[in-house]
């Protein structure tokens, strides 16, 4: 007598049919032992925003009776399995609906399992996540985060590798030969089949003990009730900008308070200002306001409204002056340009450095045109 | 009546370094990675400054940049239902004309911009859009965001989808590949023809920054009731990846797909790319640089692609004013 839950916590949009896959077949599994299920997308995910973090559940009991119990909650509380398809977001995130920076393994129960696809090592990601009271078991499906458009499925095996891994450190969820089964009927199975197998095989689980974890970072808003909100709805607007500080000029535009959008983030721009010609498309072009005008007339992205887009990398004409690097290399949002001003010298160092390693890795946001696709998927499966 | 009272801070600027470093609409809106539309809300008020009344009905631009009691908008903005910019912009420059001639408020030029996006404005909004640019005893703005789908609840097809185009209500299948059979209803140039008293009327584009700035404050500066088309590439219904949407913008135009235009006291004016195509100092560029590099488009044959093409070319060569006037006159 149990019910499970697994949550899947994705990149809205890039990763919406990747994650429909992963609690689908969940669901369609555990109907092969006998057990019943449903799945679903998190209502205030929904309409869903390019990057911006969303949930989807499946959640699986013996009979009837215990599923309905467990719907009569509106959003889990705590679950079995987090699965988390783009390791960026093990810093937190935030929902589009909402206030604040919830943990990665916010959810995750005692002992329970927080699995990651990534290309970094256990103790690296542990530096993001944030520490928790209790137990849990994390593990890697090693891979580039897979991300592609609504309508182009980008099909590199992704979803049955982390359905393999699932089935691996969570038994009880559903057995390996009923997901199997799944995948051979409801994914076109072949190599698939080979890839889940596999997957279930190489899958461990490193005991993360309470209190591990490197990200103290907090980010909680009191939410206003109803109660507390204005006659006709007002909503206070947005401060006007200024400079810098009082006439060292420049210009700091306004910004929210209670909303950042820096856990969209799966790329962050890096700024060579000694190369910049100062000619103004990066700030201009940028949709979320998040460059400074900085008083020597540079352009200062601020790491806290930046969502990652890179549309200032595509319209610098300067070779390698922005460049959009893994948000996985960065453990602060500090201002580049103030580095820049107090240690050029470092600041070059390590800007340079962080460009040639981009260069040689192959993330993107994950997808150029539709043709990049089938060039993708081949690299994948030669991983 | 009272005379129309135009800002007359708001000067053309020339050259991308003197376009104003103030900004009245900031972060903290939960649009899409690379959302041209919230460039477009940025662009507009930027050039229009703080002394503006921005109305939004219903769309991305609505629900993502208020979500839950925060907002990006630093000047006054009110939202509004998802077919009425046209009245409302109607509404409050009405309101506010009468407020100074009573004496309530200051004597003093206010911009008043209304935006929708395609559903609102080119589906439901088209008829309060049209009444709004009938009354030509008030200064207002409309301002079309055009993603080319109800984006915002997750696409749609609108009236300004382009043909073929992937959607939740145009899902290519395997017998019917081509499920949205309609070609982009041509907003601007019909809003142009059926108002002739409508001093302004433009179609523009966010990747072209400081024309964008230009032709919204002529819109505000030249009197009475004006409206701008704007094209603004969407990631997420387009189906691309997000840095490419200052590139997706160009090569609409420069495929000669969007024309860029200014219609200014009667007289059409085409600019930027689209003057160089008309001109015949450059070509256009085949559409299917366009069509490729988005996933709506990834059912396409070459068949749709040469056909998609076939539409672009008959839009320059056989149309009687190209790019805009969609019939020729008859020779009898």
């Amino acid at each position: 007598m149990s019910t499970l839950a697994v949550e899947v916590v994705y990149r809205g949009i890039f990763q919406k049919t990747l994650a429909r896959n992963i609690v689908r077949s969940i669901v369609f599994a555990a109907r092969k032992d006998g057990k019943i299920g449903t799945a679903f997308g998190r209502y205030g995910d929904s309409p869903e925003r390019n990057g911006i973090p969303a949930k989807q559940f499946a959640i699986v009991a013996d009979d009837p009776e215990e599923l309905e119990e467990s719907l009569a909650v509106y959003q889990a509380t705590n679950v079995d399995v987090t699965i988390n398809v783009d390791d960026t977001m093990c810093k937190g995130i935030e929902s589009w609906a909402w206030y604040g920076l919830q943990p990665i393994n916010e959810l995750t129960k005692p002992g329970g399992t927080l699995i990651v696809t990534s290309r970094q090592q256990a103790d690296a990601l542990l530096d993001d996540i944030h520490p928790k009271e209790s137990p849990y078991n994390l593990s890697i499906v090693t891979g580039i985060p897979s991300f592609s458009g609504l309508w182009v499925y980008k099909d590199d095996h992704t979803d049955v590798r982390v359905l393999g891994a699932l089935c691996k450190v969570c038994p009880e969820l559903v057995s390996l030969d009923a997901m199997l089964e799944t995948i051979e009927e409801q994914m076109g199975g072949g190599t698939k089949v080979v890839s889940a197998q596999r997957s279930y095989e190489r899958t461990g689980a490193r005991p993360v003990e309470p209190g591990e974890g490197g990200n103290r970072r907090e980010m909680k808003f009191t939410m206003p009730g109803w109660k507390s909100m204005e006659e006709g709805l007002v909503i206070r607007a947005i401060p006007e900008g200024g400079e810098f500080a009082e006439g060292e000029g420049g210009y700091v535009p306004g910004r929210s308070d209670v909303f950042k959008k820096f856990s969209t983030r799966s790329m962050r721009p890096v700024v060579n200002f000694e190369t910049c010609i100062k000619c103004t498309l990066c700030w201009l072009q940028c949709p979320d306001t998040c460059f400074d005008v900085t008083p020597d007339g540079l352009y200062d992205a601020n790491m806290e409204a930046c969502c990652g887009c890179g549309v200032c990398e595509a319209v610098c004409p300067v070779p390698d002056c922005v460049t959009m690097v893994n948000e996985a290399e960065f453990n602060d949002n500090d201002s580049q340009w103030q580095w820049w001003q107090k240690d050029k010298d470092g600041y070059n160092k390590w800007m340079t450095d962080l460009v040639e390693q981009q260069k040689a890795e192959t993330r993107t946001h994950g997808f150029h045109h539709v043709g990049g696709y089938a060039q993708e998927i081949q690299a994948a499966e030669a991983d | 009546m009272t005379t129309l009272m135009t800002a007359t801070d708001l000067p053309q600027v020339r050259g991308v370094k003197n376009i104003p470093v103030e900004e009245f609409y900031s972060s903290g809106h939960r649009t899409c990675q690379g959302c041209e539309s919230a460039l477009v809300m940025r662009l507009m008020i930027k050039a229009a400054g703080p002394r503006t009344i921005v109305l939004g009905s219903t769309g991305c631009m609505y629900v993502a940049n208020t979500t839950y009691y925060s907002t990006p908008w630093v000047v006054p903005w009110m939202h509004t239902q998802l077919g009425s910019s046209g009245s409302a912009a109607t509404g409050t420059a009405a309101g506010l004309a009468s407020m100074m001639r009573k004496g309530k408020m200051n004597q003093e030029p206010i911009n008043v911009i209304a935006f929708c996006g395609d559903g609102g404005g080119v589906d439901m909004g088209l008829s309060a859009i049209s009444a709004a640019l009938q009354h030509d005893e008030y200064n207002l703005l409309i301002l079309c965001y055009d993603n080319e789908s109800y984006a915002n609840t997750d696409i749609q097809v609108s009236g300004s989808s382009p043909w073929g185009a992937n959607s939740t209500f145009s899902p290519p299948g395997k017998v019917h590949r081509i499920m949205n059979s309609r070609w982009k209803k041509n907003t601007a140039p019909m809003l142009a023809a059926g108002h002739p008293d409508v001093r302004y009327i433009a179609t523009a584009c966010g990747s072209y920054g400081l024309d964008f700035n230009n032709k919204i404050r002529r819109a505000l500066t030249i009197g009475g009731p004006t409206f701008i088309h704007s094209i603004d590439p969407c990631p997420k219904g387009w189906d691309y990846d997000p840095k490419y949407s200052h590139e997706l913008g160009m090569l609409a135009i420069e495929t000669g797909l969007w024309v860029q235009y200014e219609i200014i006291d009667g007289e059409l004016i085409l600019n930027g790319p689209s003057r160089s195509i008309a001109k015949g100092i450059r070509r256009r560029k085949p559409i299917e640089d366009y069509l490729s590099r988005q996933g709506r488009f990834a059912h396409f044959t070459p068949d749709d692609i040469a056909h998609f093409q076939q539409r672009v070319d008959d839009s320059w060569e056989k149309w009687w004013m190209p790019g805009v006037i969609p019939f020729t006159m008859s020779q009898d």
